[in-house]
């Protein structure tokens, strides 16, 4: 028994099936990164574990709860996604808000704490990511990698049992990559479980517990960073890692 | 007949007919409030396709837009009544048509032609706010209702503020013939004087300075009011109201100094 168990995750869009059955198993304090051709689905994984799309079939066990992610009934999709939370690729903070008020949102509003508390909470988590002397910003006066750090801190101050994460640096300019995966790491460092779709395989290769490598709506491989990168089984894994310029075993070397 | 043009009389009638201020405001308010909650049901339905409701919708915006708003008025005026008559007679009920007061007409009139104009209004501004926020809403595990509240209409009022101060300042001139529907408005009023006197061309005169002193007073406060809701242009230092909080928050800190206060430079090449 998994702190987290996804079974029979089945999605598609019209007759383009996306997720095959997928199953996968986490482990509390896991890092689990999600790799794979673009388009494969990890996007439409991660967020029908939100049911920010509607599944067709599959349960999700998570805090010792199962949940069917077909329902339809609106208060189970609350309670849900209130174990999970995502970080977008777009960071999607609200803009009319600033940044203590973005992290402090969904504390008043979803779990209804008192302001002295949801602020509290909000403070120590833009602590972590080093926000602190930007309160009063507004998404529109912070760059990229700022911004996804208020991001990343408005998702953990909800205290989530799962942290999602879509390709969370894709958007910013390389210069703002750096500061965002530090934060990551260090939200991975203390103990928060991450399913994590990322293009930075180095990252992937220090902070990643397992990678899942994901092609036309399965899991196709799975295992540690160094079974993965150093000693690929999968002929398709193998295909990938080559194209992404990974993978520096004889055969591929020209 | 004294003077040909009586300019003193253009603005010693001012305040007689400012006596009728409050129902100008009467009308506009209230039809202005019909005209946003109407307007917003309609919106919703747009946007959400709602079956059946969204073609009754475009039917009754495409009436409204496609008539003028005085045959509106009349329509209602006579509409009304006649429709009461008739559940009178099939229900056997007795509800009294003359106990109506005049000013329900126009009101009705006027909220219903602000709601078809209005709600293309609100549903572009709905519109404007990005999916994104939409969904990091609901990620939070917000309810539709909350969605809408906190994240959607926030952000659609500061878009939708110039178009709606504009059509509020055209009510404004609309209720000017809410007379036709024997209200007796500013406007009404100025004819009455005018009626006693024979001065129409000084009656009307005193109503347009009425008129243009309150459109741009309008102008002034929705100027106000967009820079008011809007996201300032430049970060401010420092709110008041969660000083106290954030205060407090470092002193704890301070008192309680931990490791990890600030973030380790980035030490490897990621
Ligand atoms: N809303 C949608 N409607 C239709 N097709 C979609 C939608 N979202 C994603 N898809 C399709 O699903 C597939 C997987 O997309 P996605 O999960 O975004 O891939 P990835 O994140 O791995 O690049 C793609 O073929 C994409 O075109
Ligand atoms: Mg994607």
């Amino acid at each position: 028994m998994s702190y987290i168990e996804i079974r029979g995750l089945k999605k598609r869009f019209g007759d383009n099936v996306v997720l095959d059955g997928i199953d996968l198993d986490i482990e509390k304090g896991e890092v689990v990164a999600v790799i794979g051709p673009s388009g494969t689905g990890k996007s439409t994984l991660l967020r029908s574990l939100n049911l920010l799309e509607t599944p067709e079939a599959g349960t999700f066990k998570i805090g010792g709860e199962t949940y069917q992610l077909t329902t339809k009934k609106s208060a189970e999709k609350r309670a849900l996604r209130q174990q999970t939370e995502m970080v977008f690729q777009q960071f999607n903070l609200f803009r009319n808000r600033n940044v203590l008020e973005n992290v402090m949102e969904g504390l008043t509003t979803v779990k209804k704490l008192p302001k002295d508390e949801a602020g509290r909470r909000a403070l120590t988590q833009l602590e972590k990511v080093d926000m602190l002397d930007r309160l009063h910003h507004y998404p529109r006066h912070l760059s990229g990698g700022q911004q996804q750090r208020v991001a990343i801190a408005r998702a953990l101050a909800m205290e989530p049992k799962l942290l999602l994460m879509d390709e969370p640096t894709s958007a910013l300019d390389p210069e703002l990559v750096g500061e965002v995966l530090v934060t990551i790491r260090k939200a991975a460092q203390e103990g928060n479980t991450c399913l994590l779709v990322t293009h930075e395989m180095n990252f992937v290769k220090s902070v990643a517990s397992r990678i899942v490598f994901l092609e036309n709506g399965k899991i196709v491989a799975q295992g540690t960073p160094r079974e993965i990168f150093d000693n690929p089984q999968n002929e398709r894994l193998k295909q990938f890692l080559n194209k992404i310029n990974m993978l520096e075993s004889m055969e591929y070397v020209i | 007949m004294g003077v040909l043009f009586d300019w003193k009389l253009v603005f010693s009638q001012i305040p007689d007919i400012l006596r009728y201020l409050p129902t100008t405001v009467e009308l506009t308010l209230v039809a202005t409030f019909i005209g946003y909650a109407i307007g917003l049901l309609l919106a919703l339905v747009k946007i959400h396709r709602v079956p059946v409701l969204r073609q009754l919708a475009a039917f009754f915006i495409s009436i409204i837009r496609g008539t003028p708003i005085l045959v509106q008025l009349y329509i209602t005026y006579y509409g009304i009544p006649l429709t009461l008559k008739y559940i009178n007679l099939i229900h056997g009920t007795n509800y009294n048509i003359n106990s109506i007061p005049p000013v329900i007409f126009a009101i009705i009139a006027l909220g219903l032609n602000q709601s078809a104009f209005d709600s293309e209004i609100i549903r572009a501004a709905i519109q404007s706010v990005d999916n994104g926020q939409l969904e990091a809403a609901r990620a939070l595990g917000m309810t539709g209702g909350q969605v809408l509240r906190r994240v959607i209409l926030p952000q659609a009022v500061t878009v939708a503020l110039p178009s709606l101060g504009n059509s509020l300042i055209g009510l404004i001139k609309g209720t000017s013939l809410a007379f036709t529907v024997a209200v007796i408005d500013m406007t009404a009023q100025g004819r009455i004087l005018a009626g006693r006197n024979f001065r129409y061309f000084e009656a009307y005169c005193s109503l347009a300075i009425i008129y243009w002193v309150i459109t741009i007073a309008l102008e002034k406060l929705f100027k106000y009011l967009e820079k008011r809701f809007s996201v300032p242009e430049e970060a401010p230092a420092a709110e008041k109201k969660v000083a106290g909080l954030i205060r407090a928050f470092r002193a704890s800190r301070n008192a309680a100094p931990r490791d990890g206060l600030k973030l380790p430079e980035p030490e490897e090449n990621v």
